[in-house]
């Protein structure tokens, strides 16, 4: 157990990743370590092969590293069995994925509320059901609650993603790709409202992009290149950046 | 759970093309065997109640009967045993029974096949000699929808639908083997051999037929052997072994002798579906492990939002098992159906629809089995699938 900053929330520590593929061993991070914080919006930059995935999916305990440790809340995640994982995710986490479409027979509302058909919400007071239509309504979907996802433009699909993320109230939420495919007014809607939960509900927020455009509306871009970490580049002032 | 089943059940319904393959898969295989076992079952039950009907203990009848030698409705015409073996058999049962207080009823009936006259029309018919006073001690339950039972010479009772089938009334005439006997009485429907055969006094008929001192069965009934299988086994033992050239046998006995062939051949067809089952469970696992496979980015992103394993293979096998659960009811209801339609256009048993609660759960643990056997290996193996590969894999429906 190792207790960390307030404002820390997740650490990776000298984390190394390969994997064993029947041409030999390939190296897909090297000695990646990282601090995220809560309410950080965190971009993660490079060229295909960089391991932009591989890092989202060992930050959000997808994938566990070959060597070195991942620190959450003062807790090593990169230990627990599959079982505690499980649970762990649940709690903290909340992923958007370029390829994950909702469930095509459930509604809007439905694939929203999908995660509590799988455990009972925490210390939640109020109407899930109502919380849900609300977060709905907040990413301009208040139309679409009943349609289903066959009814939806890509930008609606990915806003009811972010939709399904959000419902948990999840420490961190992790997107891999989650502008790609999309218009550039759909990009700009993704980021900003990433930008505001990650500011208004404290929420950490790390994605991955190729779009720099999008990639400089984060607080940090932290840029790799064939899994090495090239540089974590500081935002001066993101909001002002916002269209 | 409930949650978990509901989902499963949205999906049925999402993918109905796919839904309805696995259906048919499960249907064909539980139709086929639930037709086969009641069809059998339904011929089993009507020889039965058929065997039950001549309300007799014991059957005994000359030996070797062969199959050929039985009629179209079910007696033998062609052997005789002689009268004198009658005796012989009342005194093995007296001394099996050993209760002078337990009556022995004895029926004998001689068949004949012959050309009857019915005006000037000849009808093949089955003629039996029967002695109307010990019939009616031994079938109490033995009634006639009109007429009387003969009480002269030359007086005939004639089986139910021999005689609306043939328009026949009372006081008709019908002439068997040159000699007239007078319609008298018109036997109740008892839906077996006797709706089809004329009845005539059994010495009118040994004489007319130059069969005297001859019987083609003799019937024995004691409630003694009727309450007590141990001694009805020991008389059917001892009449077989010390009375040559019969067979003795319970009504139960002779039902079962005459479909040996038919259960083995039920066996053979079972063996059949067997293949069928085998066959469907391969269908199935293939349709399933096509279905998973094109599903396997769902079940990274059921795992993102918080499935657990055996959640995932819940929500799975729910789905394979509710879609076995419905292929075994329509499989079986099929199987009525098409059972009903063998007896009615082919069989002819009359058995009609007869639901047998068994053999509906056997259809639903069929059903529900060949989905488990075949969908659980896929849906074990793909809900272990980590969300990395889920999202990394190429695999599309």
């Amino acid at each position: 157990m190792d207790k960390t900053d307030s404002g820390r929330f997740l650490e990776l520590r000298e984390v190394n990743k390969t994997f064993n593929l029947p041409s030999g061993e390939v190296t897909a991070l090297e000695y990646i370590s990282l601090t995220i914080n809560r309410g950080e919006l965190v971009a993660l930059v490079g060229p295909s092969g960089s391991g932009k995935t591989t890092l989202l999916n060992i930050i959000g305990a997808l994938d566990r590293p070959s060597k070195g440790e991942v620190v959450l809340e003062g807790t090593r995640i990169d230990t627990l069995s599959e079982e505690d994982l499980v649970h762990f995710r649940r709690e903290k986490f909340s992923f958007i994925f370029q390829d994950a479409k909702p469930l095509r027979m459930l509604n809007v509302l439905e694939n929203t509320l999908l995660p509590f058909n799988f455990f009972k919400p925490k210390n939640r007071i109020g109407n899930i059901k109502s919380e849900g239509i609300e977060i709905i309504k907040s990413l301009g979907l208040g139309h679409r609650l009943y349609h289903m996802p066959s009814q939806l433009s890509g930008g609606e699909i990915q806003r009811v993603a972010i939709a399904r993320a959000l419902i948990t109230h999840p420490a961190m939420i992790l997107a891999d790709e989650p502008t790609a495919n999309l218009d550039r007014g759909n990009r700009l809607f993704v980021i900003d409202t990433f930008h505001r939960l990650s500011k208004e509900k404290g929420i950490a927020i790390v994605f991955s992009t190729h779009d720099l455009e999008i990639a400089n509306r984060a607080d940090r871009i932290v840029h790799l290149k064939d899994g090495v970490f090239l540089k974590d580049e500081a935002l001066a002032c993101p909001p002002c950046k916002v269209a | 759970m409930k949650q978990l089943i509901v989902l499963a059940i949205k999906d049925i319904l999402r993918r109905k093309g796919k839904s309805l393959y696995l259906l048919l898969a499960i249907v064909i295989p539980v139709a086929i065997l639930s037709t086969i076992l009641l069809t059998f079952d339904n011929a089993d039950s009507s020889l039965s109640d058929l065997a039950s009907k001549f309300g007799f203990t014991l059957i005994i009848q000359p030996k070797n009967v062969r199959i050929d030698k039985i009629n179209q409705i079910g007696v033998n015409t062609a052997e005789y045993i002689p009268m004198g073996m009658v005796g012989e058999v009342e005194k093995i049962v007296c001394a099996i029974i050993h209760n002078p207080k337990d009556k022995i009823i004895t029926v004998v009936r001689l068949y004949i096949e012959e050309g009857i006259f019915i005006g000037k029309s000849k009808v093949d018919s089955v003629v039996a000699g029967v002695d109307f006073k010990t019939e009616l001690a031994a079938k109490p339950s033995w009634a006639l929808t009109e007429g009387r039972w003969p009480t002269g010479e030359r007086e005939a009772v004639l089986g139910g639908t021999y005689a609306s089938s043939r328009k026949i009334s009372l006081n008709d005439t019908v002439t068997i083997s040159g000699t007239g006997f007078t319609v008298v009485g018109i036997l109740q429907n008892y839906n077996s051999s006797e709706d089809y055969m004329i009845f005539a006094p059994f010495d009118e008929v040994q004489k007319l037929f130059d069969k005297t001192g001859l019987v083609s069965v003799i019937n024995i009934q004691n409630i003694s052997l009727d309450k007590d299988k141990k001694l009805l086994r020991a008389a059917i033992e001892d009449i077989n072994k010390n009375i040559p050239n019969v067979t003795a046998l319970s009504p139960q006995q002779f039902s079962t002798m005459k479909y040996t062939l038919l259960k083995k051949t039920l066996k053979f067809l079972i063996a059949i579906v067997a293949a069928t089952i085998a066959v469907s469970i391969f269908s199935i696992f293939n349709i399933v492990t096509s279905v998973l496979y094109s599903r396997v980015k769902e079940i990274g992103l059921l795992k993102t939002v918080g499935a657990s394993r055996s959640q995932l293979l819940t929500i799975f096998l729910s789905e394979y098992l509710t879609i076995g659960m419905i292929g075994g009811i329509i499989g079986y209801s099929m199987g009525l159906f098409m059972t009903y339609l063998l007896d009615s256009f082919l069989l002819k048993l009359g058995a009609g629809i007869r639901l047998n609660l068994l053999y509906l759960l056997m259809a639903l643990l069929v059903g529900v089995l060949c989905s488990f056997i075949s969908s659980f290996y896929p849906t074990h193996r793909l809900s272990k699938i980590k969300i990395t590969e889920s999202f990394r894999t190429q695999w599309e429906g």
